[in-house]
């Protein structure tokens, strides 16, 4: 090889290593998606046995612009956190259905709830929970009321809320509903009752 | 040539190829990433009613502008396609409707009834219609019957008798001063540097007062240029010291004069003295006392990126709330109400922004502007934060601000769906944890719109948003006086 042969490949091998440094960056960020993707796939919910349970929902209806009281029966498992979880995915199963009065993002769920100082509960849901929320002030504040007031009817003790969304907090819901603060179940009650 | 050096000039082409594709891809896939962080192209437009912005679109390679984007704040406008055709009825304030026809692809257009030659074709895209940017004048001409002028190198367009002139004068007396005279008040933005100070005009129709240079015979100013580029003007005051400007005459006047020189430097051992504020000189003429002013301040939801709720798949919910924002403007200023707008264009504002910009412009109520296609009407929303016995004075917790307005943001709520009801429109006064309302520390609501019938469309239809438009203006005229009223 001429030594203007050698210069040339040398040049060529820099090129392609900034590539190949390029493609495992690439590479690395799709497995980090994938990974996340991944952990948003929940786990089979523990297996219930026992008698369904009469539990409260309140069902949003977009045309109407109002909150429906109604009751369902739901097999609960015995751990509160469990049992709060099994009914807000009861009220998410009413809203997945089709046709919904209330539609929300396909794949909906909810990860996790957890319970703190036993008057607090933090809802994790996935990211299809607030990605695919239709976006709009009303169909928002419907969404967060309902999962708020149903968690307080089920569990009184339940009195303040909050949303998170893939265990992170996010600013709104899908542009709109606050998701930063605590919401009060006392003053969603008032609203569920204006909405009624 | 020796085997081996053939496969080796082999190997060496095939790799240079190879790599090649590959970095040309790169530099593509570069290169496409800045095209969409690029900022976009502006018309500002300068209208006796107001100052707007249009976003420009490039289309095969000429630049072109929406229809309905550039005569809304103008007008009232009804525009539909129909297959290629595509149908526009624009109505000016107090006149009559005026009609106009384009064909998709043609140069041929009707307008007012009589044949028109657009300096290129017309496009619709996505139901939507555009012109090439050269025919913006005789468009706007026909359709308003008033004199526009156009600059098409410096994106600024003007509608009526709008372009300000200003004078300059240097006045010596101990030390020399540059006055700059304008026909009413402006408020450019000022940047200084050694031995210039440049005013960016950015919403003041403010044009060359005949010479783009002048220069002055004068040690301290010696010159002056102005310029118009990006949808501004600019005009660029050069000296041979460092310069300052301060404002007279109610704003209609900017004083150019020598900085201050820098206070001598302080001996550490010596107490540190209280600095004066560096303060402008004063007018050469009395202030009037503040007059009290009611200002409005209505706030179009999302923009940029933030397209907000899908209405229809070529309706953006911001593009709906634009539209009623404007309405609503006019609706208020023809009941005699100031009125400002968040956004005057297709921009991005995070949630935080707008109510910082809020709370500094100190408006007497505020008023959010949302569009959805679920249910039907309209809701108007108040925060829903508890009610707190707070004053409204001195600092407010940013995240709890509203609470000390909630009795006036409830009465001006409630003033507007009684004018929703009075005109039979569906509606509702609720409240909702809506961002950035909490942190808005003036009387403030929401108005979220949805489709009157089973229709989407007829969200953005002229006749319901003029009616919901009127109602908010009548609804706030209403409450005018329980207001808070502030000096500027």
């Amino acid at each position: 090889m001429t030594r203007r042969s050698l210069l040339i490949f040398a040049a060529l091998l820099l090129v392609a290593l900034g590539l190949a440094f390029y493609a495992l960056q690439l590479k690395r960020r799709v497995a980090r998606d994938e990974q996340l993707a991944a952990q948003q796939q929940l786990a089979m919910p523990p297996p219930v046995n026992g008698p369904p349970t009469a539990v409260t929902l309140y069902i949003a209806s977009d045309s109407e612009g109002i909150l429906r009281r109604t009751e369902a029966n739901v097999v609960l498992p015995s751990e509160r956190t469990e049992r709060a979880r099994a009914v807000l995915r009861a009220l998410f199963g009413q809203y997945l259905q089709t046709p919904s009065a209330h539609p929300i993002g396909a794949g909906t769920d909810i990860r996790d709830v957890y319970l703190l100082a036993d008057d607090t509960a933090v809802v994790d849901t996935n990211a299809a929970f607030a990605d695919a929320h239709p976006s709009g002030v009303l169909a928002e504040e419907l969404t967060v009321a309902s999962l708020v007031v149903t968690l307080n009817a089920n569990d009184s003790k339940i009195q303040r809320v909050k949303i998170l969304v893939n265990g992170q907090e996010r600013e709104t819901l899908a542009g709109h509903a606050d998701l930063r603060r605590f919401y009060l179940a006392s003053n969603l009650g008032q609203v569920a009752k204006d909405l009624q | 040539m020796p085997l081996s050096r053939r496969v080796s000039r082999l190997f060496l082409v095939s790799f240079a190829a190879v790599t090649t594709t590959l970095v040309i891809a790169l530099l593509l896939r570069l290169s496409a990433v800045q095209a969409q962080s690029a900022p976009q192209n502006q018309l500002t437009v300068y209208s006796p009613q107001t100052t707007y912005s249009v976003p420009l679109v490039e289309i095969k390679g000429q630049q072109y502008f929406g229809l309905v984007e550039l005569l809304e704040p103008l007008g009232s406008v009804d525009a539909r396609a129909d297959g290629k055709k595509y149908k526009l009825r624009f109505t000016p304030p107090g006149d009559r409707p005026q009609e106009a026809q384009f064909a998709d692809g043609k140069e041929k257009a009707k307008i007012r009834g009589k044949d028109f030659k657009l300096p290129g074709n017309f496009a619709l895209q996505n139901g939507r219609g555009y012109l090439p940017i050269a025919a913006i004048s005789d468009l706007l001409s026909r359709l308003t019957t008033q004199e526009t002028q156009f600059h098409p190198a410096a994106r600024r367009l003007f509608i009526g008798n709008v372009p300000e002139r200003f004078t300059l004068g240097i006045f010596k007396d101990k030390a020399s001063r540059l006055f700059i005279g304008f026909p009413s008040a402006v408020n450019p933005s000022i940047a200084t540097e050694p031995g210039h100070v440049r005013f960016t005009f950015r919403h003041e129709p403010v044009v060359s007062p005949g010479l783009d240079s002048v220069k002055f015979d004068d040690p301290l100013i010696t010159g002056a240029t102005f310029s118009e580029h990006d949808g501004l003007a600019e005009l660029d005051v050069v000296g041979t010291a460092p310069l300052m400007a301060s404002f007279a005459d109610g704003g209609k006047t900017i004083i150019v004069a020598a900085a201050p020189p820098p206070p001598p430097p302080v001996a550490q051992e010596a107490p540190a003295p209280q600095v004066p504020a560096q303060t402008q000189p004063s007018p050469p003429q009395a202030r009037q006392p503040a007059v009290p002013r009611l200002l409005v301040l209505i706030d179009p939801a999302h923009g940029g990126g933030d397209i907000g709720a899908a209405i229809t798949p070529s309706l953006p919910e911001k593009e709906v709330v634009l539209a009623l924002a404007r309405r609503v403007q006019r609706e208020l200023n023809n009941r005699g109400i100031a009125a400002g707008l968040m956004r005057n264009s297709d921009v991005a504002i995070s949630l935080d922004q707008r109510a910082v910009s809020a709370n500094a412009a100190r408006p007497a109520l505020y008023i959010a502007l949302h569009a959805a296609n679920t249910g039907r009407g309209v809701h108007v929303f108040t925060s829903l934060l508890p009610a707190e016995n707070v004053s409204a004075q001195g600092f407010l917790p940013w995240d709890t601000a509203q609470a000390a307005f909630l009795d006036l943001s409830g009465a001006a709520a409630g003033s507007v769906a009684a004018e929703l009801e009075a005109r039979k429109l569906p509606n509702a006064t609720l409240v909702a944890p809506l961002r950035p309302m909490n942190n808005i520390a003036a009387p403030a609501f929401a108005v979220e719109i949805a489709p009157p019938g089973e229709k989407v469309d007829e969200i953005a239809s002229p006749a319901y948003q003029e009616q919901v438009a009127q109602s908010i203006a009548a609804g706030i005229a209403a409450v005018r006086g329980k207001l808070p009223q502030v000096r500027p």
